[in-house]
This record gives structure tokens, sequence and C-alpha cells, in this order.
């Protein structure tokens, strides 16, 4: 996948919008999350196999991809929920300790969400993750200020982060969001 | 143009830390999502959404500042976080219909 010589020079391609559904299911409580490309997500609670699945909320989002405009390689970023910034919430977590190693060098930390339940779905690699703070840092103007795209898995509680997430879902709540 | 000309011009309500800049152009949405993906470094973004999150997407692409139009409440939150992140949040009473119009006769749209 990676052309060695290639300095990278990424866009963002195939962007489709559409909807992050968050599914509870009521027999053994798990939940679970995935981008939908429709806009009727399945209202009446549905059987998979074990489960009892209804929907809680849905969250309107965007899908894409990035290309490298000098030599084509594509990556694929479908692992990705959600982006969040983080705010420092607990002085014990792996993400805030590395931001304080940073502070005073204006680079801000996001952080790459996946989906859930985390255990079984495919997660953002590192790789993918650097490409991604690669492209946002070449769409900023990185004279003064630049971020930094950490995995999720350095969080221990991913569910009790109380960053900020670049969501939009306050367009389409469907229930009240999860407690944080 | 600088920012600053832009506030004057449209008698924008300043709500954070101000810090001059160039302004790159004009980015109209109330998606997040929208921004993260299309919106330019330096562009100014306007919505009227106020919620906090709007300084995790404005920060992620280095929006040059945020004007939240129509006189919508603006949460102490969401100023104390634009502070923290040196993300510049203008306040208007216009609607985005109406400030758009203005910033494009005023040349930078
Ligand atoms: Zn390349
Ligand atoms: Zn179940």
């Amino acid at each position: 996948m990676q052309t060695q010589k290639c300095k990278h020079q990424w866009e963002m391609v195939n962007t489709n919008p559409g909807f992050i559904l968050t599914e509870a299911c009521h027999k053994c409580s798990q939940v679970s999350t995935y981008f939908s490309r429709e806009d009727n997500p399945p209202f009446e609670e549905y059987r998979d196999g074990e489960h009892f699945w209804n929907v809680m909320a849905s969250a309107q989002s965007v899908r894409f991809d990035l290309k490298c405009k000098l030599c084509n390689t594509l990556v694929t970023f479908d692992e990705l929920s959600s982006l969040l910034l983080c705010t420092g919430c607990k002085k014990d977590c792996d993400v805030y300790r590395l931001m304080e190693k940073y502070s005073g060098k204006r680079i801000w930390f996001y952080v790459a969400f996946g989906f859930k339940p985390y255990a079984d779905k495919l997660m953002l690699s590192d790789e993918k993750i650097k490409i991604l703070e690669d492209y946002y840092n070449q769409r900023r103007d990185s004279t003064n200020s630049s971020i930094k795209i950490v995995s999720f898995e350095m969080i221990d509680d991913p569910d009790s982060c109380a960053g900020e997430f670049i969501i939009d879902s306050s367009m389409l709540l469907l229930a009240p969001p999860e407690k944080k | 143009m600088k920012l600053n000309e832009i506030i004057e011009k449209l008698s924008l309500k300043v709500l954070t830390n101000l810090e001059d800049k160039d302004i790159t152009g004009v980015y109209i949405s109330d998606m997040l999502s929208d921004v993260m993906s299309k919106a330019g470094a330096g562009n100014i973004w306007v919505t009227i959404q106020s919620h906090k999150n709007i300084i995790a997407a404005a920060n992620l692409i280095d929006i040059a500042a945020i004007i939240i139009s129509q006189g919508t409440d603006i949460p102490e939150e969401t100023i104390e976080l634009a502070n923290r992140y040196n993300v510049v949040l203008l306040g208007s009473d216009d609607s985005t219909f109406v400030l758009g119009g203005k910033l494009y006769q005023i040349g930078i749209a």
C-alpha cells in the first residue's frame, strides 16, 4: 500500500453522508454502533441471532476515504466512527498524559473512535491513524499549530470520556444521549 | 482580508480572545460533518449551532473564526472551550442568509 518514496498529499474522496446508528440489545445490554447510508433506520426491534436490537440514537455523519494526489494510493476509513477533541477530562488518562508532554507546543489532540462493540469490530490501524493526522495537518495552516490523532484504545474506559465528539447528534436525536 | 476588518464592517460581537488573521473564504453549514470534510483552513464558518462541539470541528481544520448567527444564545462552556483552543467566536443578530450576503458584498465569499 505504501509507496515509500512518495510524500503523500492526501485529499478526501468518496465522501458519503449518512448516519451513525446506536443500537442496544435489551437482552444482554450490549451496545452496537454502525454507519448507515439510509435515513430510515429500523425503528422496530429486530432480532439478530441472540440479540434483540433497538435503535437508541442516530447522528448524521460522513464516511470518506483518503487518496494521495501524487501516487493515487487509496486508504479507506470504514473503521472510523468519529473523531473526538481531547479536553483532558481525566488526569490519569494516557491521552491526557501525552498531551501534557506536548503542552505549550500548540498541538491539539484528537482521538479516533471505532464502532461498538469494540472487541468485535475492526479498529483503525496505527498506520491509518497517522495518515488521517497527516491529512488534517496538510489541510490546516500548520505554521503555528498542529493536531495529533491517537487511537481511543489509549483510553481505559472510552465510554466515560467527556471530550467533544465531532458528530451531528443534535440534528436527529431519537433518544437521550448516553450519559457521559 | 483581515478578520478585524470583517468584524468592524459587519459589526460582529467578539465573544472570545481575538487574534487577527487572514481570511481565506467563508463556509456556511450547520453540520459538523460538512465542516470536517469540506471547509478550508482560514475560513470563516457561519452557523446557528452553538453547542461546544463546534469548537472540536473548527479547531480540527483551523477555521479562522466562527460566526454564530441569528442572535443564538451561546453557552458559557462553548466560549470557555473556544478560548482554550484559540478559536475565535463571533456573534451576530443577522440570519445566516443575511450574513452570507454581507460577507459576499464586502468581497470575501
Ligand atoms: Zn503518495
Ligand atoms: Zn444481546
